[in-house]
C-alpha cells in the first residue's frame, strides 16, 4: 500500500468521482453510452501504454498525435480500397513502427532530445498528411466495427486494450526486457554499466509506442463510417496527461501501467462529469492542464521531502 | 549533460560561423524567391516576393514569432523550454478583448491588463520551476494546456473580440516612418534582450546556469532568481506578441498562436542556441527567425500550399539538429577508435 501510494491516491480520487456521479448523475451509469465512452477511451489507453514506456526510460514523444493521424488515414484508404481489416492493421502497425523508429533513431542514434525531434515530426508529418488528403474525409463504409455488429466490435476494442494493458504491465514487472526499461530511466549510465545498451533501450520503446499508435489508430477509425484525417489532434497531450497522472515520473525510472488505467479514467470522467454536473464543457481543457500540474506539483513536494 | 564539450577553443570558432552559414542560407533563400515568387501582372507591374509590400508582410507576419523567439532563447540558454508561450499568447489576446470590449476599459489600459497577464502567466511558470525544482519541460507542458483551456473558457468557446478602434488596427498594419508600425517594437525588445544576454551579467549567468546549474548555485548566483527572471521575460513578451497579433488580424481569438511554440523554439535552434543550453546568441536568433519568415512565406508566394511551409520548418529542424550534433559525434568515434574504450559513449540525454 505504502509502496504504490501515488498509484492508489489516484485510484482514489478516481472513486470519489464514481461515487459522486453515482449519487448526483446517476444517468452516467446507463449501458449504451458507457460503452461508447469504453470505446472511445480504448486506443488512447493503448498509445498511453506504450508512452508510459518511453517516459519511464527518460524521453518523451509528443508526435503520436500525428503519427496516429497519418495511420489511421493510410489505414482507411486501404480499406476504402477494398482491403481486409486482417491485412490492413499490420499495415498500419508497421507504419507506426516505422515512425517510431524515425524518432528513436534521432534521439538514441544521434543524442538528440525527445522533445525537439518529436516537436520536428509532430508538425512535419501532420503538414504533410493536410497537403496530401486537404482535409478530406475517407469513407471506409462496410469496414466500421471491422465488418462486425457494434456490439461485438465495440467490446473487441475494449477487450483488445485490455489485454494489451494486462500484458505490458505484467512484462514491465516480470521480464527482463520490462526491467531494463526501468534501469534506463533511473540511470542511463548505471545500466550501461551493468551490462544494458541504453540507446538500444530508447531506440526499441519510441518503435513499441510507434506500433502500438498503429494499431490505436485502426482500433479508432473503424469506430465511424468516416476517418478524418484531422483526428489526433491534441491527442498526445490527453495521453501524456493520463501517464503522469498516473504517477510516471516525468524524470524517469517510476510508475506502473496500473496507475496509467487509473489516470486515463479519471481524466476521461471528467467531460462527462461537467456535463452531467451542469459545468459547462468549455472548462474541460483548463481542467485538464489544472490538473496535469497538480499531478506534477505532488510528485515535486514528495520529492522535496524525500530529499530532506 | 553533454554541454561540457562545447566550451573549447574550437568550438568558438565554429559557433561563430554557423551564424555566417545561416546568413548565406538567408540571401540564398531570398534570391532563390526573388526568382520563384517574383511575377509581373497584366498591366506589367511587378507583384510578389520581390515588391517592397512583400518584404513588409514578411517583417509584419514575423513580428509575433520573433518577438517569442527573441524571449524564447534566454530560456533556452539556461537549459530550460517554455512550451506555454503561444498558449500565453492566447490567452493575453482574450483577455486583452474582454477587458477592452466588456470590461469597457479604455485600449491602453486593457493592453496594460494583457501584459500583466503574460507577466503572471511567466510567474507561474517560473515559481513551479524554482521552488519545486520541477522539470521546465513537464510545468511549460501543464501550463500549455491550462492556459489555452483558460483563452477557450473566457471566450466561450468561439467568441471572437473585433471591432477595435481604427488607431488600434493600424499597429498592425499601417506604415510609421516608412516602415510597418510594428517593426520598432521588435527591434526595441531585440535591441533590449541583446544588451540583456550579450552585455550584462545576466546573460552570463545564464549560460552559466545552461552549463551547470550545480556549479551556478555552488558559484554564489542567485539560480532561481536568474530563472525567474527568463520566465516571467517569456510571459511579457509573449503578452505583447498576443496585443500585435490582435492588432494585425483586427480580432482576438481562443486559438490564436496555436503552434508559434515550435516555430519560435525552430528559430532560435536554427540561429546556433544549443538546446542542451550553455551557448547561442541573440543575434542568431534574429537570423533564424528571418529564415523561416522568409522561406515560409516565400512559398506561399510561389503558389506552393500552406502546409509546404510547415513541412519544411520541420525538417529544417530536424536537419539542423543533426547537423549540429554530427560533427562532435564524428570526431567522438575517431578519438574512440585511437584512444581504445576509454571515453564512455554518450546516453540519450533527458527530455
Amino acid at each position: 500500500m505504502k509502496r504504490h501510494f501515488r498509484e492508489w491516491s489516484v485510484a482514489g480520487a478516481l472513486g470519489v468521482m464514481l461515487i459522486a456521479l453515482a449519487i448526483f448523475a446517476p444517468r452516467f451509469y446507463e449501458g449504451q453510452p458507457m460503452l461508447s465512452r469504453l470505446t472511445d477511451t480504448a486506443p488512447t489507453l493503448v498509445i498511453a501504454c506504450g508512452m508510459a514506456l518511453v517516459i519511464i526510460s527518460r524521453q518523451i514523444d509528443i508526435s503520436v498525435g500525428s503519427q496516429f493521424a497519418i495511420c489511421g488515414a493510410c489505414g482507411g484508404m486501404l480499406l476504402a480500397h477494398g482491403w481486409p481489416a486482417a491485412a490492413v492493421i499490420p499495415v498500419s502497425i508497421a507504419l507506426g513502427a516505422l515512425f517510431g523508429a524515425f524518432n528513436g533513431a534521432l534521439i538514441a542514434g544521434l543524442g538528440l532530445p525527445s522533445i525537439v525531434v518529436t516537436l520536428a515530426t509532430m508538425v512535419t508529418w501532420r503538414e504533410a498528411l493536410r497537403w496530401r488528403t486537404q482535409g478530406e474525409l475517407i469513407n471506409i463504409g462496410p469496414a466500421q466495427w471491422f465488418g462486425l455488429s457494434q456490439k461485438v466490435g465495440q467490446w473487441t476494442i475494449i477487450g483488445t486494450a485490455l489485454v494489451i494493458l494486462a500484458a505490458i504491465a505484467w512484462a514491465m514487472k516480470r521480464l527482463a526486457a520490462g526491467r531494463f526499461v526501468y534501469a534506463v530511466g533511473a540511470d542511463a549510465e548505471a545500466a550501461r554499466l551493468a551490462g544494458i545498451r541504453p540507446r538500444l533501450v530508447t531506440f526499441l520503446t519510441f518503435v513499441f509506442l510507434g506500433a502500438l499508435t498503429g494499431l490505436a489508430a485502426m482500433m479508432f477509425s473503424v469506430q465511424s463510417l468516416q476517418v478524418d484525417p484531422n483526428a489526433g489532434n491534441g491527442l498526445e497531450l490527453r495521453v501524456i496527461a493520463a501517464v503522469v497522472v498516473g504517477g510516471v515520473s516525468i524524470s524517469g525510472g517510476r510508475g506502473n501501467l496500473w496507475g496509467v488505467l487509473a489516470g486515463l479514467l479519471l481524466l476521461a470522467c471528467i467531460s462527462p462529469a461537467l456535463t452531467y454536473l451542469g459545468v459547462e464543457a468549455y472548462w474541460e481543457k483548463a481542467i485538464q492542464g489544472a490538473i496535469i500540474l497538480l499531478a506534477v506539483v505532488a510528485d515535486g513536494l514528495r520529492n522535496r521531502k524525500a530529499q530532506r | 549533460m553533454s554541454a561540457s564539450t562545447h566550451q573549447s577553443g574550437g568550438a568558438k570558432a565554429v559557433f561563430r560561423s554557423h551564424e555566417f552559414i545561416l546568413f548565406v542560407v538567408l540571401v540564398a533563400e531570398w534570391i532563390f524567391f526573388y526568382f520563384a515568387g517574383t511575377s509581373k501582372n497584366y498591366s506589367g507591374a511587378t507583384v510578389g516576393f520581390g515588391t517592397l509590400d512583400a518584404q513588409f508582410d514578411i517583417m509584419r507576419h514575423s513580428c509575433e514569432i520573433g518577438l517569442l523567439a527573441l524571449v524564447m532563447t534566454p530560456v533556452i540558454l539556461t537549459g530550460g523550454i517554455d512550451l506555454s508561450v503561444g498558449s500565453v499568447l492566447g490567452f493575453s489576446a482574450i483577455v486583452f478583448g474582454k477587458l477592452w470590449r466588456d470590461g469597457h476599459l479604455p485600449i491602453d489600459i486593457a493592453m496594460l491588463g494583457a501584459l500583466a497577464t503574460g507577466a503572471l502567466a511567466g510567474g507561474l511558470n517560473a515559481s513551479l520551476i524554482t521552488w519545486l525544482r520541477l522539470p521546465p519541460l513537464i510545468v511549460t507542458l501543464g501550463t500549455y494546456s491550462l492556459f489555452r483551456g483558460l483563452a477557450e473558457a473566457v471566450a466561450h468557446d468561439g467568441d471572437t473580440f473585433t471591432n477595435f478602434p481604427a488607431s488600434f488596427i493600424n499597429l498592425g498594419n499601417e506604415r510609421w516612418l516608412g516602415v510597418p508600425e510594428q517593426l520598432p517594437i521588435l527591434a526595441v525588445v531585440a535591441i533590449a534582450v541583446w544588451l540583456l544576454v550579450h552585455r550584462t551579467t545576466f546573460g552570463r549567468s545564464f549560460r552559466a546556469i545552461g552549463f551547470a546549474p550545480e556549479g551556478a548555485r555552488y558559484a554564489g548566483l542567485p539560480v532561481e532568481r536568474r530563472l525567474a527572471l527568463a520566465y516571467v521575460l517569456a510571459g511579457t513578451v509573449a503578452a505583447l506578441a498576443g496585443i500585435i497579433y490582435t492588432a494585425r488580424l483586427g480580432q482576438a481569438k481562443a486559438d490564436d498562436g496555436t503552434g508559434y511554440e515550435l516555430f519560435a523554439i525552430t528559430a532560435v535552434v536554427l540561429g546556433g542556441t544549443s538546446i542542451f543550453g550553455g551557448t547561442g546568441s541573440v543575434h542568431g536568433t534574429l537570423l533564424g527567425v528571418a529564415a523561416v519568415a522568409v522561406l515560409t512565406d516565400g512559398l506561399s508566394l510561389a503558389h506552393w500550399p500552406r502546409e509546404a511551409g510547415g513541412v519544411l520548418t520541420g525538417l529544417l529542424l530536424i536537419l539542423t539538429l543533426t547537423a549540429s550534433v554530427l560533427p562532435k559525434m564524428l570526431s567522438n568515434r575517431r578519438s574512440h577508435r585511437q584512444t581504445g574504450p576509454s571515453t564512455p559513449q554518450p546516453s540519450p540525454p533527458s527530455p
